[in-house]
């Protein structure tokens, strides 16, 4: 018996990387597996295949997070094929390694629009249903580098840091209603937006981290599977973080 | 205990919710007197005062929720029952001597009639609901009164004689209404009062009554200028700008127009105070104003209507609603309100056979208006824009007291009632006796539940997407980036939505005692006495059958005061 048995979760950027394994994760331990993607089709493919593997159903949308109206088919669909979202991970996200000087307002604009007004477009689509239905489980991906003075790219410790407030705000405001909001804030981990982290602030992440390692996808993942499960019933408003003790 | 009203302090003495009336066995002398039945601590019981023993109780229920329900379903009349079906008792008046007698609360083909039997006068029947259905699940509505930082009598002899108010009396004033003379420019044959063209109370004693408003309630959310004529007291507007203060909300000329629309400079000076204006407008032709206001003032009440509107003064209507006379004029004073939106609210009274005028009134007790048949009318001649089922109970009076709607206004200009996308079951604290919700935290924590629903059900809701468009209209309006004035924020608030009242005064046929021991709707008077408006109406004014009806001996006649100005 799965921590997730009879759920159905909503994974935002779920074809590739962290969202990927969270997908995997969350169907490993009974959920069915509703994703979007923006690009990728074989990957969205793959990803849905590892998903059907696990005896899970799969559904993958290539919808973007900041299409509103796109958004908006795909929980109606969600809806009508599974009865409603249980479980929603708010994954959408990118990295990209520019310092301030060299930032255009385009990259400030695309970053906080994907990691920010992504999650709060997704949330809205999916929150009907958990409000009508009195329950639900939100999870937001941040990082680290949104709550830890760190080298991080400013776009990017911004985005995540403001993804820390939309969790307290929203956990306030929709509380009442059984849903929990929570946040994990990882830390580097060994592939997704750190891949192209430069050699020298890698290093320096394992100089400071405990357990002397990069933190692997399925151990964020595996702790997006305990806040979305109804073991996690109090714990809510909260960022868990997971890097290993830096 | 919580008030649903105006939420001063809690009566932290009695904490128990108010339902009804009903006989019981005194604890101590085991005669039957009148008791209260109250809930509290999820249980019931009966609160006794006794002339002999003093004040008693005695649980008789230990599932407070199980009792309403039963006692809502003991209206339900069983199949093949033709006759009178017996809900409940409780202590009315005689119509002919005026004296207590009990009442039983008979429902009759739908209807509820009190039954009673005067041992000097003999029996007489009265109609007090013309739907048995709504007035048996009003009950379910009840809840706790607030205390008032001071009462002004003490439990001596019992509801309704210790009157003004004692503790004993189950509701705070929510709404005071200050008779300031008893001089009117017109004579009304449904006039509720008695006026004796004698007194105009004078500025100190007014600025006095407002002291002890003040002292005795903290704060009013409204204050009611009355009458007689209001509008003939030489001081008015010195009155309305002493009652403009802090701790009142809302000061509202309570006015038949007449001095609005002919002299416009009163009118800009009124507008000038701040105040509020209540007019009185019952209808529209000639035979209407004719039959309930003595003479034709179809010409005067268009001149106050183009006064209010040019000068954009905040307006309650204030229609008085007579079988045969006017109730066909219901749709269209709907109408009208809902036309401008400096008319913030609508005010239905079935008319109440009693005062000077209304006392001597031809009718029929037994075949009248009374809540449920406005409400009807209005779904019949609106052509459904408002509908029954968007009326309710308000539950910080007497549940039978006042009905009441509110209405949200859309984007495009439209109303809709709120029952239509809120359960006011559920949301019992968005029932208020006030014109417009207040920014209090019980009414915002609602609001945003309410909000949520309709976000969540927003394609099953009517107009759901307009709903959220409007609600989210009035969050910008009442909360913008540059913080608002109180004044203005105030005005904000009432421009979001209107609200429908309507309130049954009763008279020696209808009189239900219960009501009266929870009425909040009370007269403040010059000796510091704060009479509930019905008990006044009834026992004390002197009018109850028209003019020189005799007082009870316990009656306590208004004060006449010198005649200034």
């Amino acid at each position: 018996m799965g921590l997730l048995d009879g759920r159905i979760a909503m994974v935002t950027g779920g074809s590739r990387g962290l969202g990927r394994a969270i997908c995997r994760v969350l169907a490993r331990e009974g959920a069915d597996i509703a994703f979007n993607y923006l690009r990728d089709d074989d990957q969205a493919a793959a990803a849905a295949a590892e998903v059907e593997a696990l005896g899970r159903r799969a559904w993958a949308y290539k919808v973007s997070v900041l299409d509103r109206d796109g958004l908006a088919a795909m929980v109606r669909e969600i809806d009508e094929r599974a009865g409603g979202i249980d479980i929603l991970v708010n994954n959408a996200g990118f990295g990209q390694v520019v310092p301030l000087a060299l930032m255009e307002e385009d990259d400030w604009d695309r970053m906080l629009d994907t990691h920010v007004k992504g999650a709060f477009l997704s949330t809205r689509a999916a929150l009907r249903t958990m409000v009508r239905r009195r329950y639900g489980r939100i999870i937001n991906v941040g990082s680290l580098a949104g709550i830890k003075m760190m080298q991080a790219p400013v776009h990017y410790a911004t985005a995540k840091a403001a993804l820390r407030g939309f969790t307290e705000a929203l956990a306030k405001e929709i509380g009442r209603y059984g849903i929990t909001v929570n946040c994990i804030a990882p830390g580097v981990l060994d592939e997704g937006v750190s891949d192209h982290l430069p050699p020298n602030r890698r290093d320096e992440y394992l100089r400071h981290c405990a357990l002397r390692r990069l933190g692997r996808l399925d151990e964020a993942a595996e702790v997006v599977a305990f806040l979305a499960s109804e073991r996690n019933s109090y714990m809510n408003g909260a960022t868990v973080v997971v890097d290993g003790g830096v | 205990m919580e008030c649903t009203t105006c939420g001063p302090a809690p009566r932290p003495d009695r904490p128990h919710t108010f339902l009804a009336h009903e006989p019981a066995p005194c604890p101590g002398c085991a005669e039957t007197r009148e008791a209260r039945v109250v809930l509290r601590d999820g249980k019931v019981f009966h609160l006794i005062f006794c002339a002999d023993c003093g004040p008693g109780e005695a649980q008789i229920a230990d599932d407070a929720a199980a009792y309403v329900k039963a006692f809502v379903a003991r209206a339900e009349v069983p199949d093949g029952v033709v006759g009178d079906h017996l809900f409940k008792t409780t202590t009315s008046t005689c119509p002919g001597c005026l004296a207590l007698v009990e009442a039983r609360v008979v429902i009759r083909r739908g209807e509820v009639f009190f039954l009673k039997d005067c041992a000097r006068c003999g029996p007489s029947e009265a109609l007090v609901s013309e739907d048995a259905a709504y007035y048996a699940r009003a009950y379910a509505f009840a809840r706790a009164g607030t205390e008032p930082l001071a009462f002004r009598a003490a439990v001596e002899h019992g509801c309704p004689t210790d009157c003004g108010t004692c503790d004993d009396h189950e509701q705070h004033t929510c709404l005071p209404i200050i008779e300031v003379t008893d001089h009117c420019n017109l004579e009304c044959p449904i006039c509720i009062v008695d006026n004796q063209y004698s007194t105009h109370v004078d500025v100190a004693t007014f600025a006095r009554i407002i002291d002890g408003l003040v002292e005795a309630e903290g704060q009013c959310e409204s204050v009611a200028i009355s009458g007689g004529e209001p509008t003939s007291h030489p001081q008015i507007l010195e009155l309305l700008r002493i009652a403009s203060r802090p701790e009142i909300g809302r000061v509202v000329l309570i006015t038949n127009g007449l001095r609005l629309g002919r002299d416009r400079a009163f009118a800009e000076a009124v507008k000038a105070t701040g105040a509020y204006v209540g007019l009185q407008l019952d209808g529209f032709t000639a035979d209407v104003h004719e039959k309930i206001r003595g003479r034709d003032l179809v010409a005067d009440k268009d001149a106050a209507l183009c006064a209010l509107k040019e000068l954009a003064i905040p307006t309650q209507l204030i229609f008085v609603a007579t079988l045969g006379v006017n109730d066909h004029q219901i749709g269209q004073v709907v109408d009208l309100f809902l036309s401008e939106p400096h008319f913030l609210s609508l005010n239905f009274q079935p008319v109440a056979f009693t005062g000077h005028g209304g006392g001597q009134f031809a009718h029929d007790p037994t075949r009248r208006l009374t809540i449920p048949g406005v409400i009807r009318r209005m779904e019949e001649q609106t052509g459904g824009r408002l509908r029954y089922t968007d009326f309710f109970p308000l539950p910080c009076s007497h549940p039978q007291c006042v009905s009441l709607t509110y209405l949200l206004r859309l984007n495009d200009g439209s109303h809709l009632p709120f029952a239509r996308f809120v359960d006011f079951e559920r949301y019992t604290t968005l029932l208020r006796s006030s014109a417009t919700l207040p920014s209090s935290p019980d009414v915002e924590d609602a609001l945003e539940e309410v909000i949520h629903e309709v976000f969540a059900r927003q394609d099953e809701v009517e107009r759901g997407p307009e709903v959220l468009a409007a609600l989210r209209r009035s969050l910008d309006e009442m909360f913008p980036a540059q913080p608002l004035p109180a004044r203005e924020a105030f005005r904000a608030s009432e421009r979001q939505s209107k609200s429908i009242f309507l309130h049954h005064y009763m008279d020696r046929h209808d009189f239900d005692l219960e009501r009266l021991r929870k009425c909040c709707h009370h007269y403040p008077q010059a000796d510091g006495r704060i009479m509930p408006a019905c008990g006044f109406n009834m026992f004390h004014r002197g009018a109850a059958r028209g003019p020189g009806t005799p007082r009870p001996s316990w009656g306590k006649a208004p004060i006449r005061l010198p005649v200034v100005g």
